[in-house]
């Protein structure tokens, strides 16, 4: 049983459709990432499932029943943290964890209890008495986090939840949600950064204008591409076209194009040393040619026709 | 929750006090200031001794009499003249040392007696100080009535009394002369009582006025002059009372804009917690600076609150209207920086509408007539100011209207609320 299925979701503000028919699901102990640029979509996902925003179309369920039918229960269920630091700077962490806590419908005694925990898990017992806003950005993060596991939810949400941070800082909160999904929480991961879907999460979705373009495990995502190696060409692209080439278009996917490069995969499973022979006869003057393992960018790129980090 | 919601943001609040000093010692400061302008310091309801001096110029019996009158128990209770020269005088006042001068003129009485020229006297008034001043003045008005009245019925005798003073003061014949116009009175004592003469300044109708009726101030009970400062700080703390509850509710401005609002939103499906916490402590907040601004304020200015209970229960009754009325303004405008403008604009109107900064009989006819009586912030500080003033109120009825308007605006606020989340309000 998925923790969270999400059906055709939809949501529009005025002319813009923020989100359109999204689908997916994640299962217990899955990271599940959705990869967009800003103004993808992702955030108004997170919002419809958390319900702070009511969808225009589609379904949410949770733990196997529909949000709609029992909100509260829901909610109980999930954890939600979002792109904003959502605490109070003039408490200090300790009281910022106790107090959401006890939001979060915990006793005054298992709140306190649990923040400690928590507190030593996000190492920041040492600086739990101090007021927040004397915390470094990344430390705030942690808080931030921690403000969503009091009740020790089945499903997180995280919305964002590295942006504006060191990368050493950014390694702690990677490593500290791995250890979350270790113990069976099922995850929902928004994020602009490549490198942190690739690493972090089971599953991705690429959303971008609302809409979830492709989904999969990074390999089968790689695999779109034409399997696990592409091609790079370095050459004047300025006056010749792939289209003039004969029989180019059954032998190789373009992924892009430009005046100077052109990044194409194999159709097929071929030796890539053919592959690299029928390139490099062309009828254009190849300066260099490059073989490399498709990223998520690449994806991207394939499926939007722009790099993920324009 | 509530009491949890409550302690967050009362530790908040203990953690960054300043906005709330600075609002609570503004109208201490203000009425301070306007206190001393208006009428000097008071150690009590009362207006206190008003210091005068009196210049001589006519060297006659006259200012003999009124220097020895100066010594009486009924002028003392409430005057204080000082009998001196023009120039010291005049420096005294120029040093805010004294509220007037009153000059007699050289021939005073001489002119009086042989009825030459109407009644003159001198008054030169201490244009820093407005209240003190004035009530001379009033005096000094009923002194020359009084004066035109008995040159008027007994002028007859008037040579023999010049003749009398004049003549190396005889004594003697002021005695008879007395015994004389004595004997007129005594005959003419049915017609004195209630007297014929009596002396009131005109005012507009409607106004309530000082009024000196046989040499007696009377101070009708709404007036600034009874208890200055009791006056200003029952305003101050009205209008000011509206600037805090804005400040307090500017807080969940930055629930929102924080997103600590949107979070709580995650865990709970009604907003109604919330903004319940946020109206109880603004409304606690309100409470505690109502008093340390009448209660510390009572004691700063040694004003005695003459019904301290009732003054409370209007003070909550006001705090929850306050806290109801700036929670609609947010769900109206939840943006912090617009809604600055509007909130400190309706903070400003209700509070000099409502005639808390000054006697709303000052206001124009339109406001003063249609308006003002329909604003709860007029509600409390006339209520109050009445009830310190001894005059007749219904407080309870007042109480009761603004907490039905306190409710009313909660109601108001919650929908809005729920009709802007619902169409996804992001502030």
């Amino acid at each position: 049983m998925s923790m969270l299925k999400v059906e055709r979701l939809s949501k529009t503000f005025g002319a813009i459709r923020a989100v359109d028919a999204v689908s997916f699901e994640v299962r217990p102990g899955e990271i599940y990432g959705l990869l967009g640029p800003n103004g993808a979509g992702k955030t108004t996902t997170i919002s419809m499932i958390s319900g702070l925003l009511k969808p225009d179309a589609g379904e949410v369920s949770v733990a196997g029943a529909a949000f709609s039918s029992d909100p509260q229960k829901a909610k109980r269920i999930m954890g939600v943290v979002p792109q904003e630091l959502a605490i109070y700077e003039e408490l200090s962490g300790r009281e910022n964890l106790e107090f959401w806590g006890r939001m979060a419908g915990l006793s005054s005694r298992d709140a306190k209890a649990r923040a400690v925990e928590l507190l030593a898990a996000l190492t920041l017992t040492d600086r739990a008495q101090d007021p927040v806003k004397k915390y470094s950005g990344g430390m705030k993060r942690r808080i931030n986090l921690g403000c969503a596991l009091l009740h020790r939810p089945q499903l997180l949400l995280l919305d964002e939840p590295t942006v504006g941070i060191d990368p050493q800082a950014r390694l702690n909160i990677l490593e500290f949600i791995r250890n979350l999904r270790a113990s069976g929480t099922a995850i929902l991961y928004t994020t602009h950064y490549l490198e942190e879907a690739e690493n972090l999460c089971q599953r991705i979705g690429i959303i971008d204008h609302g809409r979830l373009l492709a989904e999969g495990t990074l390999g089968e995502l790689q695999e779109r591409l034409g399997g696990d190696r592409l091609f790079a060409l370095e050459a004047d692209f300025k006056n010749t076209s792939p289209d003039a080439w004969d029989g180019f278009h059954q032998r190789f996917r373009v992924i892009q194009k430009s005046e100077k490069q052109l990044v194409v995969a194999a159709i097929g499973a071929r030796d890539p040393a053919e592959c690299l022979k029928e390139l490099l006869s062309l009828p254009v003057r190849v300066e260099n040619v490059t073989l490399k393992r498709p990223s998520l960018n690449d994806v991207f790129l394939q499926l939007t026709g722009r790099d993920l980090r324009e | 929750m509530l009491r949890v919601l409550l302690a967050k943001d009362l530790r908040r609040a203990w953690r960054n006090p300043l906005p709330w000093v600075i609002n609570l010692i503004v109208p201490l400061a203000m009425t301070a200031l306007l206190g001393m302008v208006f009428g000097g310091h008071s150690e009590n309801d009362a207006l206190g001794h008003i210091r005068f001096a009196v210049v001589d110029e006519d060297h006659s019996l006259l200012g003999r009499v009124l220097r020895g009158a100066a010594n009486q128990e009924q002028v003392t209770e409430h005057l204080e003249p000082v009998f001196m020269d023009r120039e010291p005088a005049m420096k005294l006042v120029n040093a805010g040392k004294i509220s007037a001068v009153l000059i007699l003129q050289t021939n005073f009485l001489r002119n009086y007696l042989t009825a030459r020229q109407p009644v003159c006297l001198e008054l030169i008034k201490n244009p820093a100080e407005s209240i003190r001043p004035a009530v001379i003045e009033e005096l000094l008005g009923a002194t020359v009535a009084a004066l035109n009245v008995v040159s008027r019925n007994f002028n007859s005798d008037f040579p023999e009394w010049q003749k009398a003073i004049t003549n190396r003061e005889d004594y003697h014949q002021v005695l008879s002369l007395i015994e004389r116009e004595g004997d007129k009175i005594k005959a003419a004592r049915h017609f004195l009582n209630p007297p014929l003469v009596s002396y009131q300044k005109e005012e507009p109708a409607g106004t309530n006025s000082a009024t000196s009726q046989g040499g007696k101030l009377q101070t009708s009970p709404a007036e600034p002059g009874n208890g200055i400062f009791g006056y200003l700080l029952l305003g101050m703390s009205a209008m000011f009372l509206l600037f805090l509850g804005q400040n307090g509710m500017t807080d969940l401005h930055r629930e929102l804009q924080k997103r600590t609002f949107e979070r709580y939103r995650t865990m709970h499906q009604q907003v109604w917690p919330f903004l319940l916490g946020k109206l109880v402590f603004v409304v606690v907040m309100l409470i505690i600076c109502s008093a340390i601004l009448i209660g510390g304020g009572g004691l700063v200015f040694r004003i005695h609150w003459q019904h301290s209970l009732a003054l409370v229960a209007l003070g909550a009754g006001y705090s929850c209207f306050v806290a109801a009325f700036f929670a609609v303004l947010v769900a109206l405008v939840p943006d912090e920086r617009r809604a600055g403008v509007l909130n400190n604009l309706a903070g400003m109107v209700l509070g000099l509408a409502g005639g808390c900064a000054f006697p709303p009989q000052q206001l124009p006819t339109l406001l003063r007539e249609h308006i003002t009586t329909r604003l709860p912030s007029y509600w409390f500080a006339n209520a109050a100011r009445n009830l310190q003033s001894g005059g007749d109120v219904l407080w309870g009825i007042v109480l009761l209207k603004l907490l039905l308007c306190a409710v009313v605006l909660i109601a108001v606020a919650g929908w809005l609320f729920q009709r802007r989340f619902k169409s996804g309000l992001r502030a």
